[in-house]
């Protein structure tokens, strides 16, 4: 939980530069990334304590990193390297560090959604502190589970923050043809549970949203809902089609979350062109030895393929 | 002197109480969530009383709401807890497929071990006069799941025996209980006691055929032994009890002694529990005589003509036997 505004900066810039350092490798995998989407990740990770346990979809990278998952474990994981925090085996879609208050990704559309209910029904047996963040996209908003999940988190008071990401698109599909509720936060609002919705694009308003909502959760009071709009910079995937033309994604980068914070850290005279400088060179630094981490490292033993399967 | 153990005799669905009370009371951990299983007490009473033992809390009521129950029984398990998701109809159980098979099953394997989901999905298979999608037994789809565990009681003893070893189990299991042996009665032991996964059971020796069965299926094998002994033919049945993982020891010396292998299933021969016992059988001691019965290739009707139809019966049964060893 980080109130630091050079803090949350820091961690945006590191996602752009992980993922970019990710992405340029030429062989990467298959890989979700969020360029556009780093405000909406750092906004939810600072309103999480060491208590907490954030779960996402398959779009993983950015929430991770933001949550402070060590980088270096995180691109082994990534590139299938034993010294990944589950040696390579889960990837991008299903990787998972409890220890690090990242209790997982699943990559199946929706699917994180009830497991998280169930981390969250765990804490409120165990009388546990802490809260549970499921962050999932507007592609899952369509998706049954997450009616399902609603109901009986509203109904049992679970500690559970759903927090949708809207970055306008799932893989094709643009939010108006995937979804018919006015706001996607309504969704939540239905259940009686508090649900805004903020601009996701905005690091200032949209972390101050997630710790209204949190804080909700916290006191004891049941789930909340949090929609944060973004916009998603890449195509779906490292492997998928772009469907938008030159035209518009140049426009969608003018709204860059992360050259609109440190424009307004340069407006308010808290960082200078020295600074940001620096934080860049630091972010691109950090990718970089997390590369150099995964790439020292080996990929498992064919052997290892039954290895923890009953 | 007899050295076998006391027994107090009991019905199916008391027994699978009594295996849920005495690990509730065992380990705190457990609790079981689902349709009807709170003040209800079960929609068969598997769970009768024990509300009013454990509280809301612990036999927590769901909503309809199959997927984010298994999904929510996932997270909870895996976050330290053992549930026991109960699904009312093993038709219903595909509602909860992401959680149980793409989550659960998976999540021992894909975090290396750093996390498990010990959770129990206890649920029902078999005709009993509900239709097509109240009827299915698709435990062979389940047991090609890497990392599932799944398991079918035939008497009221493996029913308390099976249902213990579950809730101590490490790894999601689903649990199958068949809808015509609820009222059935049978002898349990006084003393608690697990039934190793992994085990199968000779319910009759034989030495003509052995036939390979599960479930409800087990009493139709032994009712066709019945028949069939009238005319001189001798058949060994014996009872999975655990599909997955499988006892192919004990069944493979089975059909070494008898020469000859039938399976009877009350669901889908193809791509069956039968075939994969076959399969298991001959890659350890090479092929026999082989043939297999389960409902024909047709949904299961709740119309009694149509349902009698399509799922084996000793009479059906017995004809194929007896078309196997005397061709």
């Amino acid at each position: 939980m980080t109130d630091d505004p050079i803090g949350r900066l820091r961690a945006m810039l590191l996602i752009r530069a992980f993922e970019d350092g990710l992405s340029a490798r030429k062989a990467h995998g298959f890989q979700l990334l969020s360029s556009g989407e780093e405000a909406v990740a750092v906004a939810l990770a600072s309103a999480l304590t060491a208590d907490d346990q954030l779960l996402t979809g398959g779009r993983s990278i950015g929430p991770a990193l933001a949550r402070g998952v060590n980088p270096g474990m995180l691109m082994a994981e990534l590139l299938g390297k034993t010294a990944g925090m589950n040696r390579g085996r889960a990837g991008r879609g299903h990787f998972a560090a409890p220890e690090q208050g990242f209790f997982g990704s699943h990559a199946v559309v929706g699917g994180n959604i009830s497991v998280a209910a169930g981390v969250a029904l765990a804490r409120k047996m165990a009388g546990e502190p802490g809260i549970v963040a499921i962050l999932f996209g507007d592609g899952a908003s369509a998706a049954g589970a997450l009616y399902e999940t609603l109901n009986i988190a509203a109904l049992w008071e679970l500690p559970i923050l759903f927090v949708c990401n809207n970055n306008q698109l799932s893989v094709s599909t643009p939010r108006e043809a995937s979804n018919a509720a006015r706001r996607i936060c309504d969704v939540g609002a239905v259940f009686g549970m508090p649900a805004r919705s903020v601009d996701g694009l905005d690091m200032v308003a949209a972390a101050a949203a997630a710790r209204e909502a949190a804080e909700h959760v916290r006191s004891g009071r049941g789930p909340a809902f949090l929609e944060m709009s973004s916009i998603r910079l890449r195509s779906h995937s490292t492997t998928a089609r772009e469907t938008r033309s030159r035209d518009e994604l140049a426009s969608l980068r003018l709204r860059c979350p992360i050259e609109r914070e440190i424009a307004r850290l340069q407006g308010e005279g808290l960082l200078g062109e020295m600074e940001i400088a620096g934080l860049r060179e630091e972010a691109l630094e950090r990718a970089r030895a997390a590369m150099v981490f995964a790439d020292a490292s080996p990929y498992p033993d064919p052997a290892e393929v039954l290895a923890d399967v009953d | 002197m007899s050295t076998e153990l006391a027994t107090t005799r009991m019905f199916f669905r008391e027994a699978v109480r009594r295996a849920v009370e005495e690990e509730m009371a065992r380990d705190p951990r457990i609790f079981v969530l689902g349709q009807d299983v709170g003040s209800f007490g079960g929609s068969y009473r598997e769970f009768d009383g024990l509300f009013a033992i454990f509280g809301p809390e612990r036999m927590r009521d769901t909503p309809v709401a199959e997927a984010a129950t298994i999904g929510i029984a996932a997270g909870a398990a895996a976050a330290g807890f053992r549930p026991l998701a109960v699904i009312t109809y093993m038709d219903f159980l595909m509602l909860g497929f992401d959680a149980l098979i793409n989550y659960a099953a998976k999540l021992r394997y894909k975090t290396a071990g750093a996390l498990t989901a010990p959770m129990v999905v206890k649920t029902t298979a078999g005709a009993q006069g509900q239709g097509v999608a109240h009827s299915q037994c698709i435990e062979a789809w389940l047991m090609s799941v890497p990392g599932l565990k799944v398991v079918a009681p035939s008497t009221p003893a493996d029913a308390y025996g099976l249902m213990k070893s579950a809730l101590r189990s490490d790894g999601p299991v689903v649990y199958i209980d068949h809808k015509r042996l609820f009222p059935t009665p049978g002898n349990v032991p006084v003393e608690p006691a697990i039934v190793p996964f992994g085990q199968a059971a000779i319910r009759r020796e034989g030495t003509d055929v052995s036939v390979v069965c599960h479930g409800y299926m087990v009493r139709v094998a032994l009712e066709a032994a019945d028949l069939l002994a009238g005319e001189g033919l001798s058949c060994e049945v014996i009872d999975l009890r655990s599909l997955a993982p499988m006892d192919v020891e004990t069944l493979a010396a089975s059909v070494e002694r008898t020469g000859r292998l039938f399976t009877l299933e009350e669901g889908q021969v193809t791509c069956g529990v039968g075939v994969e016992v076959a399969t298991r059988i001959f890659a350890r001691i090479g092929n026999r005589p082989w043939s297999r019965l389960g409902a024909l290739p047709a949904p299961v009707s709740s119309n009694p003509v149509l349902e009698a139809a399509c799922i084996p019966d000793p009479a059906r049964s017995a004809a194929a036997i007896r078309a196997l060893v005397r061709p």
